[in-house]
């Protein structure tokens, strides 16, 4: 069985038709969604998120941010960053977590650098966690 | 005569250099407007998709009283205003602040001025400033807007302001942009419950989490969103604007020249008279 899911960023509109389950990381831990789930409502925290096609076919995204809401059946996904599996610069995302593990290695950084440095680190772990 | 013709030569070529000018600048907003109008397009899921599911909350929440939600006497309002980084582009910076302007009477106003155009006005006005980060409207990114949002939402629940609004241009068409204001916060739930039973929404982990995550990012969705349109608009409105200063400058350069071939025709008869009359005398 299948549900209408409808996948969106700023960047344009990322996914749109029929899909199986998806799974993602919440705010509160992972869920999975499926064909005929209640109402439902919540924030994205930052994790791979699978979304398995109608025919089967499993894809894995970075999903960063957002907001996950089923209604009426029809489940909407609001991200602020969606990045399939294969569309993921594994060098950038690299690149990125050794400059932010350099900031956080180095002594005498503000509050706010560290604040950035870590989020940087969290997205550059869950881009390659998910590019592997 | 003379004096006179040589004038007008070099009227004509001091407005064909103006021409081509406008006529550049007209090229370049036109590719520009292509790539806003691009962006604008894209970005129209993601803000009517946010904008749908907000609104479903708050139409069907009964439960819960979100400091976001809840309206509270307003002391003092907080302005974000898109505006162009250069001139040149017809009314659309002046239309905006004037639209800013008449909403703003008579309150008490900071403001968040987002290209160098409102950067200026606002500082020249001494108007309170809350940021001078966003010079450039038109690199101005999702992650600008992000930490754009979380500030503003932070000084809102801090009691910074009460209200927050976005003053920026509506790109209606290539050749119609209008000025618009749009409320951010708080958000207000419609009037009229939809009568029968309300669908029931399971929040995980409770509506009140939930909130709190998403409305920064609904207000960096709305600020986004004002954002694309409003950098449309502007390439929009430099575009007729250079438009009709190109054909305004084709117009002056064809009487120009009518000017000046009635001064050479003058000349000429004139010459002719003299040697005709010495010749007679």
């Amino acid at each position: 069985m299948t549900f209408e899911l409808q996948i969106v960023t700023p960047d344009g509109l990322i996914f749109e038709g029929e899909a199986e389950k998806l799974f993602c990381r919440t705010i509160a831990g992972d869920v999975c969604i499926l064909a005929r789930h209640c109402n439902y409502m919540t924030a994205l925290g930052m994790g791979e998120a699978r979304v398995t096609m109608a025919d089967g076919t499993v894809r894995r995204a970075a999903c960063i941010g957002g907001m996950l809401a089923v209604t009426g059946g029809k489940a909407r996904l609001v991200a602020t960053t969606w990045e399939w599996a294969e569309d993921i610069d594994k060098a950038r995302a690299e690149a990125s977590r050794h400059r932010a593990e350099e900031i956080l290695a180095r002594k005498g950084a503000d509050a706010r650098e560290l604040e950035l440095a870590n989020a940087r680190l969290r997205r550059a772990l869950v881009r390659t966690s998910v590019a592997r | 005569m003379a004096g006179s013709m040589k004038d007008i030569k070099l009227r004509i070529k001091s407005v064909e250099s103006t021409m081509q000018i406008t006529k550049a600048m007209e090229l370049v907003a036109s590719s520009k407007l292509r790539h806003a109008k691009l962006r604008v397009e894209k970005s129209r899921p993601y803000f009517d998709v946010l904008h749908a599911t907000l609104a479903d909350i708050a139409a069907h929440n009964t439960d819960f009283s979100s400091s976001y939600t809840a309206s509270r006497p307003v002391k003092r309002t907080c302005y974000v205003v898109i505006a162009g980084d250069r001139g040149l582009a017809g009314g659309y910076n002046a239309n905006v602040f004037k639209a800013v302007a008449a909403h703003a009477q008579g309150k008490d106003c900071c403001y968040l001025p987002v290209g160098k155009k409102a950067l200026e006005h606002y500082l020249h006005r001494g108007a309170e400033v809350l940021s001078r980060e966003f010079p450039e409207a038109e690199d101005v990114s999702v992650g600008h807007c992000f930490s754009m949002a979380r500030t503003l939402a932070k000084g809102f629940l801090a009691g910074e302001f009460d209200e927050i609004y976005v003053g920026y241009t509506n790109f209606v068409s290539m050749l119609t942009q209008t000025p618009a204001v749009l409320r951010l916060l708080p958000l207000n739930p419609p009037k009229e419950k939809a009568a029968g039973p309300q669908p029931l929404i399971l929040y995980e982990p409770d509506s009140q989490a939930v909130y709190d995550a998403i409305v920064p990012e609904y207000l960096a969705g709305l600020i986004y969103g004002a954002l694309c349109e409003s950098v449309a608009s502007e390439m929009g409105a430099r575009r007729t604007a250079m438009d009709a200063a190109s054909k305004n400058a084709g117009e002056m350069i064809d009487t120009l020249s009518l000017h000046y071939n009635r001064a050479r025709q003058a000349a000429i008869t004139q010459e002719i008279t003299e040697i005709v009359a010495g010749g007679e005398a």
